[in-house]
C-alpha cells in the first residue's frame, strides 16, 4: 500500500476532524434535499413507496389550487411590508442606539432581548398583547379613546398582528447595523464636516451608502426570512386566522404534509418556494451594483 | 495539591458524573413491573385528564401479570405528527389515543392495524352488534374497524338555570325550536354603558355540527356523491349568520376573546357565568360536579328549528385508540383497549368512562348497573345518552380526506361569518374545492 504523501495525511486529518458536520450535513441536509426532489414528482405517504406521477403535483399546484395561490399572496404580502419596515426601524434604531449617552448598552440590550426569545415564546406573548378586550395594546389605545380592532380575530388585522410581531424582534439585524455604523471610518464624517455638511446631509451621503452593504445583508435574509414564516402563524392562528388571512405558504406546506400526508404535493410546494426563494434572491443580487457601495 | 489542580479533577468528577447521569441511568421508560411486556401508549390529555387516564393505566396493570401500560401524554396539535414520525422511525407506541377525524387517513395510507384482526370472532360479532352506530362508524373505513373509542363526544345545551330565572324564563319550560331558543338567548344578553358584551345570552356556531339540526350535514356519500351545498346546511348556516348579525359580529369576538376558558380545569365561561346558555361536550358534567358543585345548571339537546329540523341530532368525534401497523406489542395493546373500551366488561369499564365523563360506545356500558348509579347522580349526562341513541345522531364521512373536508367547513363558515361572501357563495365556494381537490386525489391515483 503506497505512503501518502504528507499533504495528502494533512487533509485526510482535516476531513477526519471535519466528518462529524460532513456526515450529518449529507444524511440530514444534502440526502432529504436531492431526494425531496424526486418525492416532489410522486405520490408519497411516508410509510408506503412513492408512486412516479410526474408533473402532475406541479401542474396541480399552479393551475388547479386555490389555496395555493392564496397563501402565496399572504406570504409574498407579508415579506413586501414586514421586510421593508423591518430595515427602516432597524437602522433607524441602530442609529439612535450609536449615540454615546450614559446607559447605552442597557438600551442596546432591551432592543435586542426580543431577538433571543424563541419564536414559540413570543407568540405566546403576542397572543395575550393582541387580545382584544384584556390586551396591551388595545388598552393602550384605549387611554387614548381608541377603539382597538379584534387584532388576531378579525381580518385583515391578525396579519397586521404578525407583522407587528415581526417588527418586535427587529433587535437582531440592529444590532448588525450597528456593527456597520461603528465600521464607517471617522474621516468620512469629518470630510463631511469640512465640507459643511449637515448632520441629515452626512446620514443621507455618508451614513447611508456606506451602510447598504450592511442593508443588503438583511434584505436578503429578511426576504428568506419572511418567505419561510411558519412559526408565528401555526402558532397563533394554526387554522389560517380569520377569512384564512394569515394562511401562510409554509403553514398551507405543513398541513399538507402532516394533516392531509400528501408528502408529494408538500415536495413540490417547497421546491416551489425554493425556486421562488432562489429567483427573489438573484433578483436582489443583480441590483445590488445600482445601490450597494462597498469600500470606504 | 495546588487550586488549579484540584479544580481540574473536580471538573473530570462532575463530567463523568453527568454523562453517567445521562447515559447509564437505565430506560427512558419509568417501569413498575420489568418482567412483564411492555405495552406503549400515547394519549392527548393533561391536567386532571391525565390523572384519570392513569388510575386506568394502573387499574389494568394491576388486573393481569402478563402486560405493563405506560402511558405518556404527547400534547398538543403536534401529536399526529410526533406518531407518524414513530411510525417511520420504526419506534412507535403500541396503542394511541388520537382525535377521530384523522383516522379514516392514517388507515387509507397504511399506518394503522385493523383491529378487527385482533379480535377473536365472538369479540368482532360483539363489537358490531353492540356498539353505537354513530361512535363505532368514525373508526371504520372500507369495512374495517381501524379505531375504537374510549372517549366519544357530543354536544348539548348547558343552562344556567338562576340567570334563566332572573331573566323571567322558565327553565322547566325549555324552547321546543331553535328559534325560540334565539330569542331566549337575546333576552339572556347583558351589555356594559358603551354597549359590549358582558353576558352572552346563548351564541349559534359550529356548522358541521348545527347542520344536522336542520336535517343536513356534510357528506361524501359511499358512491362519491356529496351533501355539501345543501339546501338544509344553507339554512343552517344562514341561520348561524344571521344570529352573529344580530348581536353584532365584532361584539361577540371581543366578549369571547376576553372569555377566561380552560378545558379540563375549574375555568370554564359558563362556571363563572358568562355564558347563561351555551353548548358543550358531555365532559362538562363531570367538571361542574367537581369544580362547581353548587351551580344550579340543566342540559337540553339543541331544539330544531320549527320547520324542517331533526330533533336528536348531532356529529360525534372524540378519542380513538389505534394500534399502529408496526406496533411492536398488538396483542397486548388490544387487551388493555379491551379492558377499557369494555368489551369484556362492561360493567368494569363503566367506572372509566364516568372518571372522565365520556360517552360509552356501546348500550351495554350506558345501562350496566356501574353506569347507571352514577348517572343518578350526574343526571345531566342523561341528554348526551338521548343524543347518543338517536338515528339522528350521525359519523362524520369515512373518507381519507375528512380533514381536508373539515378545514374546508370551518373556512366557510368563517368567510360567511365575517361577511366576505354570502353564505350561498361559501357554501358554493366549499362545494367547489371539495370537488376539485377530489379530482385531484383520483388523478394521482387515490381510492377516493
Amino acid at each position: 500500500m503506497p505512503a501518502l504523501s504528507h499533504d495528502a495525511r494533512r487533509n485526510l486529518v482535516g476531513y477526519l476532524f471535519i466528518s462529524p458536520w460532513l456526515v450529518g450535513f449529507l444524511v440530514f441536509v444534502a440526502g432529504p434535499f436531492v431526494r425531496s426532489i424526486y418525492l416532489s414528482f410522486t405520490r408519497y405517504n411516508i410509510v408506503t413507496a412513492p408512486k412516479w406521477v410526474g408533473l402532475a403535483n406541479y401542474r396541480m399546484l399552479l393551475t388547479q389550487d386555490d389555496l395555493f395561490w392564496k397563501s402565496a399572496w399572504v406570504t409574498v404580502k407579508y415579506a413586501a411590508i414586514s421586510v421593508p419596515l423591518a430595515i427602516v426601524i432597524g437602522v433607524a434604531l441602530a442609529l439612535l442606539l450609536n449615540s454615546n449617552v450614559r446607559g447605552i448598552a442597557a438600551f442596546r440590550t432591551v432592543f435586542y432581548l426580543p431577538s433571543i426569545v424563541p419564536v414559540v415564546a413570543t407568540s405566546a406573548i403576542f397572543i395575550w398583547i393582541l387580545n382584544p378586550t384584556i390586551g396591551l395594546v388595545n388598552q393602550v389605545l384605549g387611554v387614548f379613546h381608541i377603539h382597538g380592532p379584534a387584532w388576531l380575530k378579525s381580518s385583515p388585522w391578525a396579519f397586521y398582528g404578525l407583522v407587528f410581531m415581526a417588527l418586535w424582534g427587529v433587535g437582531g439585524s440592529m444590532v448588525i447595523y450597528l456593527a456597520g455604523l461603528k465600521d464607517i471610518p471617522n474621516y468620512l464624517y469629518e470630510a463631511a464636516t469640512i465640507d459643511g455638511a449637515n448632520p441629515l446631509r452626512k446620514l443621507r451621503h455618508v451614513t447611508l451608502p456606506m451602510m447598504t452593504p450592511v442593508i443588503f445583508f438583511n434584505l436578503v435574509m429578511g426576504i428568506i426570512g419572511a418567505f419561510q414564516t411558519f412559526t408565528q402563524a401555526y402558532v397563533i392562528t394554526p387554522d389560517g386566522g380569520p377569512e384564512s388571512c394569515t394562511y401562510f405558504y409554509s403553514l398551507y406546506l405543513y398541513n399538507r404534509a402532516w394533516k392531509y400526508l400528501d408528502m408529494g404535493y408538500a415536495s413540490a410546494m417547497a421546491w416551489v418556494l425554493f425556486l421562488v426563494i432562489v429567483v427573489l434572491t438573484a433578483a436582489v443580487f443583480r441590483t445590488q451594483s445600482r445601490w450597494v457601495h462597498y469600500g470606504g | 495539591m495546588s487550586l488549579q489542580i484540584l479544580k481540574r479533577w473536580a471538573m473530570w468528577v462532575f463530567a463523568i458524573g453527568l454523562t453517567l447521569v445521562v447515559f447509564a441511568t437505565g430506560s427512558s421508560t419509568p417501569r413498575k413491573y420489568p418482567q412483564r411486556k411492555l405495552v406503549r401508549f400515547w394519549h392527548r390529555w393533561q391536567g386532571d385528564w391525565e390523572k384519570q387516564v392513569q388510575k386506568i393505566v394502573d387499574a389494568f396493570n394491576e388486573s393481569q401479570s402478563e402486560y405493563e401500560v405506560v402511558a405518556v401524554s404527547v400534547p398538543g396539535g403536534g401529536a399526529d405528527a410526533k406518531f407518524i414520525l414513530g411510525v417511520i422511525g420504526g419506534d412507535p407506541p403500541d396503542l394511541m389515543s388520537m382525535g377521530s377525524t384523522p383516522v379514516a387517513n392514517m388507515a387509507a395510507n397504511g399506518f394503522l392495524t385493523p383491529l378487527d384482526s385482533l379480535m377473536t370472532p365472538d369479540e368482532k360479532t360483539r363489537f358490531f352488534r353492540d356498539s353505537y352506530p354513530g361512535i363505532r362508524n368514525i373508526g371504520v373505513f372500507h369495512g374495517r374497524c381501524y379505531g375504537i373509542t374510549i372517549g366519544a363526544d357530543l354536544m348539548a345545551l348547558y343552562v344556567n338555570v338562576k340567570q334563566l330565572r332572573e331573566a323571567g324564563l322558565d327553565p322547566d319550560h325549555f324552547p321546543k325550536t331553535l328559534e325560540e331558543l334565539e330569542d331566549w338567548g337575546i333576552k339572556l344578553n347583558q351589555y356594559d354603558k358603551q354597549g359590549n358584551l358582558t353576558r352572552l345570552g346563548f351564541l349559534l356556531s359550529d356548522i358541521g355540527y348545527v347542520s344536522h339540526y336542520f336535517g343536513g350535514g356534510f357528506n361524501v356519500l359511499p358512491d362519491g356523491r356529496l351533501e355539501l351545498n345543501t339546501p338544509q346546511n344553507l339554512r343552517a348556516l344562514k341561520a348561524i349568520v344571521d344570529y352573529r348579525r344580530k348581536i353584532g359580529f365584532d361584539n361577540v369576538v371581543r366578549f369571547q376573546a376576553g372569555l377566561n376558558d380552560i378545558e379540563g380545569a375549574a375555568s370554564w365561561a359558563f362556571m363563572h357565568g358568562d355564558l347563561s346558555i351555551t353548548y358543550d361536550g358531555q365532559w362538562r358534567v363531570e367538571e361542574l360536579r367537581k369544580f362547581a358543585p353548587d351551580l344550579e345548571y340543566r342540559v337540553y339537546p339543541i331544539p330544531p328549528p320549527a320547520e324542517g329540523g331533526t330533533p336528536l341530532g348531532g356529529l360525534v368525534g372524540g378519542n380513538y385508540m389505534i394500534v399502529p401497523v408496526s406496533g411492536k406489542q398488538k396483542a397486548g395493546a388490544w387487551e388493555f383497549l379491551k379492558f377499557w373500551t369494555g368489551l369484556d366488561n362492561p360493567d368494569r369499564a363503566a367506572t372509566f368512562y364516568n372518571m372522565g365523563g365520556w360517552l360509552p360506545y356501546s348500550p351495554a356500558v350506558a345501562n350496566s348497573p356501574t353506569f347507571q348509579r352514577w348517572l343518578a347522580h350526574d343526571k345531566q349526562f342523561q341528554a348526551f345518552l338521548d343524543i347518543l341513541a338517536s338515528p339522528n345522531c350521525k359519523a362524520p364521512p369515512a373518507i381519507a380526506n375528512l380533514q381536508f373536508l373539515n378545514d374546508l367547513i370551518t373556512r366557510a363558515e368563517d368567510d360567511a361569518e365575517h361577511g366576505s361572501v354570502t353564505p350561498e357563495q361559501a357554501l358554493a365556494n366549499l362545494d367547489a374545492k371539495y370537488r376539485e381537490e377530489a379530482r385531484k386525489r383520483r388523478e394521482l391515483g387515490y381510492d377516493e
